[in-house]
């Protein structure tokens, strides 16, 4: 753990007799992005709070979490002071304008003024907002708003910056535009910690990942190598039940595996000629024929069928 | 970078320039209202209620109500503050969410909040005192100390207040608190009419509503006059602070922290 900026060991976290998180340990090296992904209810959220005092781990079993040096069940202003955090909900201050909620949060972090107006310049030049800067936040779109509260978490120059679901209910461009920033962020050396249940958002920015289902870690590392050891390299996908059980009938071939928890199923193989081959049988429109991603990897991880909290 | 987290009362007083950056955004709505509403009691009681009686407890009623109103005002906004204001940002804004993302403690931010409380409280006499000033009803003398008094009575009601909102999981049971609580305490804590005329047996109640004190407190500047057991008045009040402070703090912390 000496390298480590994060340090997990057999973290529990339950409310009642719900268990959000679950014998959880992980490390996270220093200016990386690293990724958690799971459904609804996987215990993300709940793990992302606990490293920034928000929420309490359990006591029992015995865990170690430490963030930057320090233990967030007894130190949460230490780590606070270094972090910045993103929380699942925009909560501004509806109240004020722009440039008064990141005063006011440089107020949290004991700047002073001259400091922080200038910091503040900075950053709505960073994430676009300089027009907006003594706008009201109801004047603000929901990715304006985002982008604010990204803009608020970075106010004090994080050497921490956790996200939790960065993106979520964000239109593709503004999307685009806060991955942009973030592998900016990654590369000035600050340290990335973000929840997500966009595959493509993991692969496109995360240099590892954490797949978790029902508080547990399932799998971890990098999106790429996970993707080569835990499922083949493509997938052919039909639009019909029918069209389904035409190519059922066709496959000899071993290397071929039919995922049935699927409806219509789908056709996964390392060799695309193989797919291609079956597919030649369909009509073009009936078929998909694509690489394989997290996607696919995370369902065949986690399951198709909905839990409770989704 | 330094490791220095801010000190505790540069957290304390970030809490509190928040809400004071929310509260004087609108000057207007906010500012104006503690005046005209001394303003229209007083001017109310002056041409009518005035002229049935002419003197209550051997001062005239006008002066007998309107040193009161130093307190209950301040016994209002902190009350306000600290449940539905509370509330509000507690469950619906969720403000104190993106205030705990920073270096702040729930503790910090609620103790926070009752010295906001307090400030409101007073504001809120300050505004009375000036009202009262310019009616001519007391003289500008020790009673320029009424706005401490504010300060006394908002921390108090700003504890118990938040105490009843760390039980609180629906905003309109507040109503019980308004009615149940305060209304009572408006009329039978000495500031309508003096509680000696009380029944008997109501007397000691009287003396367990926390408005009594601050009622006493605030004649003793305004009259001025002096007796020993004034200081158990000032006692009651500091002691109703902390317990129900603490109180307040030791759950609504389990609340925000998780």
């Amino acid at each position: 753990m000496s390298t480590a900026l994060i340090h997990v060991e057999n973290c529990h976290k339950s409310y009642g007799t719900f268990k959000a998180v679950n014998h959880l340990s992980f490390d996270v090296p220093p200016a990386v992005c690293f990724g958690f992904l799971g459904p609804n209810g996987a215990g993300k959220t709940s793990m992302m709070k606990i490293l920034y005092g928000k929420n309490v781990r359990d006591n029992v079993p015995p865990s170690v979490v430490n963030v930057m040096g320090y233990d967030p069940a007894t130190q949460e202003l230490e780590i606070k002071y270094q972090s910045g955090v993103v929380p699942q909900d925009n909560n501004l201050d509806t109240e004020l304008s722009v440039i008064q909620n990141l005063i006011v949060y440089s107020k949290f972090y004991n700047m002073p003024r001259t400091m922080a107006l200038k910091r503040i310049d900075e950053l709505l030049e960073f994430v676009e907002l300089k027009e907006k800067k003594h706008a009201r936040i109801r004047e603000l779109s929901g990715g304006m708003q985002r982008r604010l509260v990204i803009a608020r978490a970075l106010i004090h120059k994080p050497k921490l910056l956790i996200l939790d679901e960065p993106t979520t209910g964000l239109d593709p461009q503004v999307r685009r535009l806060i991955w942009e920033k973030l592998q900016h962020l990654k590369e000035e050396g600050i340290t990335i910690l973000l929840t997500t249940h966009y595959m493509e958002e993991a692969f496109q920015i995360c240099d590892q990942i954490i797949i978790m289902d029902k508080g547990e870690k399932i799998m971890e590392g990098k999106p790429q190598q996970l993707l080569d050891d835990h499922i083949e390299r493509y997938v052919l996908e039909v639009q019909k039940k029918s069209a389904g059980e035409v190519l059922r009938r066709q496959i000899h071939n071993s290397a071929v595996r039919i995922d049935d928890s699927s409806q219509p199923p789908l056709f996964y193989c390392n060799d695309l000629d193989t797919l291609r081959h079956l597919a030649e049988s369909l009509q073009n429109g009936e078929f998909y024929l694509r690489q394989s991603n997290l996607e696919d990897l995370f369902l065949q991880a986690t399951g198709r069928t909905l839990n409770e909290q989704q | 970078m330094n490791n220095n987290k801010p000190p505790y009362l540069a957290r304390i007083y970030s809490v509190w320039y928040r809400h004071m950056l929310v509260y004087t955004r609108d000057l207007v709505s906010n500012g104006l209202p503690p005046f005209l509403e001394p303003l229209i009691f007083l001017a109310g009681i002056g041409l009518g209620l005035g002229k049935y009686i002419d003197e209550m407890a051997g001062m005239p009623y006008i002066q007998f109500l309107a040193t009161g109103l130093l307190v209950t005002s301040a016994m209002y906004t902190a009350a306000f503050e600290c449940t539905y204001s509370t509330f509000i940002r507690l469950e619906f804004d969720k403000v104190y969410d993106g205030m705990l993302a920073a270096p702040i403690t729930a503790t910090d931010l609620l103790v926070g909040e009752i010295l906001w409380a307090g400030s409101k409280g007073f504001f809120f006499s300050f505004c009375v005192l000036v009202i009262i000033y310019s009616f001519g009803i007391i003289p500008i003398s020790l009673s320029l100390l009424t706005p401490l008094i504010g300060l006394i009575t908002g921390l108090m009601f700003a504890a118990i207040s938040l105490f009843v909102t760390s039980y609180v999981k629906n905003i309109n049971h507040f109503n019980f608190f308004m009615t149940g609580f305060l209304s009572p305490m408006f009329f039978f804590s000495g500031v309508v009419f003096p509680i000696q005329d009380l029944p008997g047996i109501l007397q000691p109640v009287a003396e367990i509503f926390p408005l009594t004190h601050s009622v006493r407190l605030v004649r003793m500047v305004c009259i001025p006059y002096f007796e020993p057991s004034l200081l158990l008045d000032a006692v009651y009040c500091v002691l109703i602070t902390l317990i129900f402070g603490y109180l307040a703090i030791y759950r609504l912390r389990r609340r925000l922290i998780q």
